[in-house]
């Protein structure tokens, strides 16, 4: 495969959330505002490059048995990074993200790529595909959250949009909106690629 | 071939796979150690701000320059049981602040006990840190719950008050809380953490 494929494969055609179902978790969570998406996806992607191109570095020094504690290990170090990161320079993202940021570490997209591809794959290779795996999540974040902070807050990035006439939706700003949003953007995308292949 | 073939057997060994554990953990543990001394000179200034923000909202006094506000309303007092802040306007004292800590269901409770002038009631609860379950012991942080200690007696014929729990959206007398439903041990935490404060350091409170 080529990078270009690489990329295209991870992000989109076997995209982790709505093709491998991945991730799920964290997407309903923080999908009520898109700063907070935004940030979260950043952090993904990070963890996801970085991780996929050390892993795949040391992949042949790597014992097979402790194997997936190594990948912990690299993981957990990168998100601590992150959340460090927000803790020093952006203090406000990172309290109403809360424990979030931490739970990237628990994120299955991040093993399940260092599983699937960086453990048998080049290091640069494995960076395309853990960022291309991490755009492909933060889009799903970004469209969600869009629909979600329009209709609970009427504001986009905190932006006011919608006038003061607009009746916020206060289900959009909960959690279960995020399962019907998710739920009909991946029956959205999966009946028009079913169809193409049809 | 031949160091190829060593370094093959060692691998194959029991003994690898926690050399290999040991060496990945110090190196990481190490880029992480420096990671966070770089930072952490950020974190503990932002920390300081909103500690300072936080004890001004307890006086109602005004934050828009955080900085120059605590300077100019806010001293502090440090004793070698306690330091306290005391809250001051044109030299007429509008309270103090007592910082209290106690233990919670997760971890430890940090949290701002405003106090009025004469000693005698709560002007404001403020939660600064902790670690209880988001939903759940996390509503320990709600202005409903935080709110009901404003105004309440902490002193009752010379002794500290004792607030009891009644469940949510009851109603409450002088010396009742709510607590939050299916956060008991929180709720109580905090409860404790207020009166158990208030016993220890309240005679050395406001002497001059």
């Amino acid at each position: 495969m080529t990078k270009k494929e690489i990329f295209i494969t991870s992000a989109f055609t076997e995209n982790s959330v709505w093709k491998q179902i991945l991730g799920i978790c964290s997407a309903l969570a923080v999908t009520n505002l898109l700063m907070n998406s935004l940030v979260m996806g950043l952090g993904v992607i990070f963890t996801l490059a970085l991780s996929g191109f050390t892993i795949s570095v040391i992949r042949d020094f790597i014992p097979k048995r402790v194997r997936m504690m190594v990948q912990t290990l690299i993981i957990a170090s990168y998100v601590i990074i992150v959340d460090l990161f927000l803790k020093a320079y952006y203090p406000e993202i990172s309290k109403s993200l809360g424990p979030y940021v931490g739970l990237i570490i628990t994120n299955c997209i991040i093993m399940g790529r260092a599983e699937a591809f960086a453990g048998k794959n080049s290091p640069l290779d494995s960076m395309i595909d853990g960022i291309g795996a991490g755009i492909g999540y933060t889009i799903v974040l970004l469209v969600i959250a869009f629909i979600r902070e329009l209709f609970g807050f009427g504001t986009l990035f905190g932006f006011r949009v919608l006038g003061d006439w607009w009746t916020k939706w206060s289900i959009m700003v909960m959690a279960p909106s995020a399962f019907f949003m998710l739920a009909i953007l991946i029956w959205f995308i999966n009946s028009k690629t079913d169809q193409k292949k049809g | 071939m031949a160091e190829e073939k060593i370094k093959k057997s060692f691998s194959e060994t029991r003994a690898y796979p926690i050399v290999f554990m040991v060496m990945v953990t110090v190196i990481f543990v190490g880029i992480l150690s420096t990671f966070y001394h770089f930072t952490i000179d950020q974190v503990n200034a932002y920390r300081q701000m909103k500690l300072q923000e936080s004890i001004l909202k307890i006086f109602e006094l005004p934050t828009q320059n955080v900085q120059a506000e605590f300077s100019r309303y806010i001293s502090s007092k440090e004793t070698t049981e306690i330091n306290y802040y005391i809250a001051s306007r044109d030299s007429v004292i509008l309270g103090y602040c007592l910082p209290i800590r106690g233990k919670g269901l997760w971890g430890t409770i940090d949290a701002l006990l405003g106090l009025s002038p004469d000693l005698q009631k709560i002007l404001k609860l403020e939660i600064i840190d902790q670690n209880e379950t988001p939903g759940l012991g996390g509503r320990i942080t709600e202005d409903w719950f935080k709110d009901q200690f404003q105004n309440k007696i902490i002193i009752n014929n010379g002794i500290i008050q004792t607030f009891q729990l009644v469940p949510e959206e009851e109603k409450t007398s002088a010396e009742q809380i709510n607590q939050i439903t299916g956060a008991t041990a929180s709720s109580k935490s905090v409860v404790d953490m207020i009166s158990n404060n208030l016993e220890a350091y309240l005679p050395l409170v406001g002497e001059r």
